[in-house]
């Protein structure tokens, strides 16, 4: 089979554009979100939370099934026109949301008292979701296609509400990190100092939390688990990597997540790849040219540093100063 | 300025240093010493309102504000922070929570980093800089502050002698300019002792929290026993 052309993914955009619009945007603000991620040394969180997402949204088919079995499999005998869900309760988005809320309190607990760290918490959540969308997923067998494109995400195609939700949350949560991101930026950097002058440090990082649990859970129903990790890692990483001017680090991030969720589609649909896999791929390889810039302008300001002769260093001024011995009794 | 009667701090609910009191008073100097885990970081943070004592009180003067100058350790390097970023830290607060008019406090900023004597690296990574060099500028946000009272934990660790003179005068200026009230805690007992007008010493493994001016504080007798072999050897009886 020849892979599809460009101009068939043109021809067929009313299919796609959906999918490619869900894509751009959840990349823009999980690359957003992101900077706080890495910057907090909390990549896993997203990757957890993510998986607890998945797990949400397993248990979303698995709970009907299990209360109303024979209805379950009637509403599947039925086609999937006539498969409606039980409860608009049992709707997935709102089970992902659920359980990334509940994985979020995992950030805002504070785990010292019982002698454990953050990242181990963080791995038990990872392990706890992965281990039951697995399980879970093992018995929806009607469901399962669509469990693995949560999980791996390989969504084609993503619903309307889907994309509704995904643009609501970028804009309220994207509008509130705007307004935000300096004093984020503070409460993250120095916590303490920004206690002692009066700044409210508790409700700024449960506002971070919070929006990272509900960007991940939506972006995920969306998406898959996969891109939505990657979204919210490399992206920051490769901002990183291109600039130390902390303005500029958000607004690359925001533009490399957008380009790498919908570059990462078009290439996918292109050369017939999976598209979380491509999404994330496309995310690696951004990566990768940002770290190799970073190491040749190294290299240059290495060169420059040697080629600067000694003599060009200011004279010790301070040699005459007279210093008094220190005594350090502690 | 700041005053504490029958304190006693720890944490998880535990007191680690027996009750003592204090008063800081406008433009003073306290120096705060102790061994390593002697409750010094417990006590800064109980008076800095970050943790509850667990018996006593704290008066605070109506309106007080306060600023805190960390260790350069506290300070994680992945942040790509430029140095006038930093400084205009010290202007957010919980009037300025979201310091969304950046260009109105540029002015304040760059005049502490003048009196700081860090201007000339303002628009540089404050991970790039030296340790002398970070340290002026923790002090030029500290300056930006306007605050009444500065906390600032061991701020001459790991400097050389002549970074650590700058940073010393900094903090007499920070006191006779603005008459700021400067609470440091400092592993230097002597130099602390010589610039501090009173001293907190501190020390949970011998139960020992004793505020004294500094010149008495020496003729102390839980200073002795604590530090007597070392101020001897140095020939610092006092």
């Amino acid at each position: 089979m020849n892979p599809a052309s460009w101009q068939e993914l043109w021809a067929n955009i009313a299919i796609f554009k959906d999918a490619i619009w869900a894509a751009g945007l959840a990349g823009a603000l999980l690359g957003f979100i992101g900077v706080h991620v890495v910057l907090r040394r909390m990549v896993f969180a997203s990757s957890a939370i993510a998986q607890a997402a998945a797990l949400g949204v397993a248990l979303s088919f698995w709970v009907p099934a299990l209360i109303d079995p024979i209805g379950h499999a009637a509403g599947h005998a039925a086609g999937p026109a006539a498969h409606v869900l039980p409860s608009p309760l049992f709707e997935p988005v709102l089970w992902a949301i659920a359980a990334s809320l509940l994985a979020t309190l995992v950030f805002i607990a504070n785990p010292v008292r019982l002698h454990l760290t953050r990242e181990s918490l963080l791995g038990f959540v990872f392990l706890v979701s992965g281990a039951g969308a697995v399980i879970i997923g093992d018995k929806i067998t009607q469901e399962a296609h669509d469990l693995a494109a949560i999980l791996f995400g390989s969504a084609v195609v993503v619903q309307t509400i889907d994309l509704y939700l995904v643009t609501g949350a970028t804009v309220l949560l994207l509008g509130g990190h705007l307004l935000l991101w300096r004093a984020l930026i503070f409460v993250g950097y120095d916590p303490m100092g920004a206690r002692v002058q009066g700044m409210p440090v508790r409700a700024l990082n449960g506002f971070l939390f919070v929006s990272v649990g509900l960007a991940v859970a939506l972006c995920t129903r969306a998406l898959g688990a996969l891109p939505v990790f990657a979204f919210s890692v490399l992206p920051a990483m490769t901002a990183l990597a291109f600039t130390a001017r902390i303005g500029w680090v958000f607004v690359l991030a925001t533009i490399v997540g957008a380009f790498s969720g919908v570059a990462g589609y078009a290439v996918s649909f292109r050369a017939e790849l999976p598209v979380g896999a491509t999404q994330t791929a496309t995310g690696a390889v951004l990566l990768t040219g940002a770290l190799l810039w970073r190491l040749v302008i190294a290299q240059r300001d290495r060169r420059r540093a040697r080629s600067q002769p000694l003599s060009t260093l200011p004279p010790p001024e301070r040699a005459s100063t007279a210093v008094a011995p220190r005594t350090d009794a502690a | 300025m700041l005053h504490a009667d029958a304190l006693t701090v720890g944490y998880d609910g535990v007191a680690i240093l027996p009750p003592f009191r204090f008063t800081i008073g406008a433009g003073e100097l306290w120096a705060i010493i102790g061994p390593n885990g002697a409750g010094k970081s417990t006590f800064v943070r109980t008076a800095l309102g970050l943790a509850r004592p667990i018996a006593g009180a704290i008066e605070r003067r109506p309106g007080l504000r306060l600023a805190y100058v960390p260790q350069q350790s506290a300070l994680d390097t992945i942040f790509p922070i430029s140095v006038i970023d930093f400084v205009l830290m010290g202007l957010q607060g919980s009037g300025n929570v979201t310091l969304t008019r950046r260009s109105a406090h540029l002015g304040a900023a760059r005049r502490a980093l003048e009196e700081a004597g860090a201007a000339a690296f303002a628009r540089r990574q404050l991970r790039d800089l030296s340790g002398g060099q970070r340290q002026r500028v923790l002090m030029a946000r500290a300056l930006a502050t306007d605050a009444d009272l500065i906390c600032l934990d061991e701020p001459t660790n790991a400097l050389d002698a002549a970074s650590e003179q700058e940073i010393l005068t900094l903090i007499d200026r920070l006191r006779s300019r603005r008459g700021a009230a400067v609470v440091m805690v400092t592993h230097l007992v002597e130099d602390g002792l010589e610039r501090a007008d009173r001293a907190l010493l501190l020390d949970r493994d011998h139960g020992v929290a004793l505020a004294a001016p500094s010149a008495a504080m020496r003729a102390a007798p839980e200073f002795q026993h604590i530090y007597g072999r070392f101020v001897a050897r140095h020939g610092h009886s006092g």
